[in-house]
């Protein structure tokens, strides 16, 4: 039996542009890198119904593109996309990342894998882009707030890649 | 989701580094404007407007010894922020984990890692 690790993801904010959550899975790294990159996998558990991933795109290579649609149980479409700038199988992965809710975002998105006794330990991360976090800087007290941005940017992982794990 | 303004919401009081740092510095002890002044590198009226923000919020308390003012942490008004986290977290688990149950379905199966 491989022990429980449900519920055990390590989420930081090592500064206010970045957020890192760091999971570990009792698979071996290259069938790691196949579930998070390949689409047949991807589409199998990217949504959570009634959520329903209607896209799923994956040119893994640098300078490829990557497209996810998500229809939500109230027909809400999200989808993100980007283009990749490292392309590392099986340790590592980073592309530029857009969400269609936020047209002048822009973030780096980073999977890195490593295995250690049977245990693949996956690091994903999440930085944005400065130059649109300053573009982002207004309102309160004419300084960016980056726990919104934060928010903003959870609350999309909450609404699709997570699945629409909210109940309702 | 929209926010109320700086002064009245917890989130954005510490969506600012410079009050997060007055907080770590806080998180030592009740001190006094000049000590805080002392180790973060911002001017007094810096230290004293975000230190005014953090009160309205509750996330500092501030009582007067003699013709001090002394500040303090009040960590319970931290509970949002908490709760809001823990509701994030839930979620990125919950996909997290449902890639762990296909990744152990997969296996179960002697599937073929590679196609």
């Amino acid at each position: 039996m491989t022990p429980d690790r449900h519920g055990s993801a390590i989420i930081t904010f090592p500064n206010d542009l970045e957020v890192v959550i760091t999971r570990e899975f009792d698979a071996p790294i290259a069938l790691v890198f196949d579930v998070l990159t390949k689409p047949e996998h991807v589409s199998t558990w990217g949504a959570t119904p009634p959520d329903r991933m209607t896209e799923c795109s994956i040119d893994l290579r640098v300078g490829g593109r990557y497209h996810s649609t998500f229809v939500t149980g109230d027909a809400t479409v999200f989808s993100f996309h980007g283009t990749y700038l490292d392309v590392e199988p099986p340790v590592r992965t980073v592309q530029t990342w857009h969400f269609n809710c936020w047209p002048d975002v822009e973030a780096i998105e980073a999977m890195e894998l490593r295995e250690r006794d049977a245990v693949t330990t996956f690091t994903w991360s999440l930085t944005f882009d400065d130059q649109a976090g300053r573009d982002h800087m207004k309102g309160f007290d004419g300084r960016q707030d980056s726990l919104d941005e934060m928010e903003a940017i959870l609350e999309s992982l909450l609404t699709t890649r997570v699945g629409g794990v909210s109940e309702s | 989701m929209a926010r109320a303004s700086t002064t009245t919401d917890v989130f954005n009081a510490v969506g600012d580094a410079h009050r997060r740092a007055i907080l770590d510095v806080l998180l030592a002890g009740e001190k006094s404007v000049g000590a805080i002044v002392g180790q973060v590198s911002m001017p007094q009226p810096h230290v004293s407007r975000h230190l005014r923000v953090l009160s309205e919020v509750g996330l500092v308390r501030c009582r007067a010894e003699g013709r001090h003012r002394l500040y303090r942490l009040a960590p319970d008004q931290l509970q949002p922020l908490q709760d809001w986290m823990s509701k994030y977290e839930q979620a990125i688990n919950a996909r997290l984990d449902r890639i762990e149950d296909y990744l152990t379905e997969l296996q179960r199966q002697g599937d073929d890692s590679d196609t």
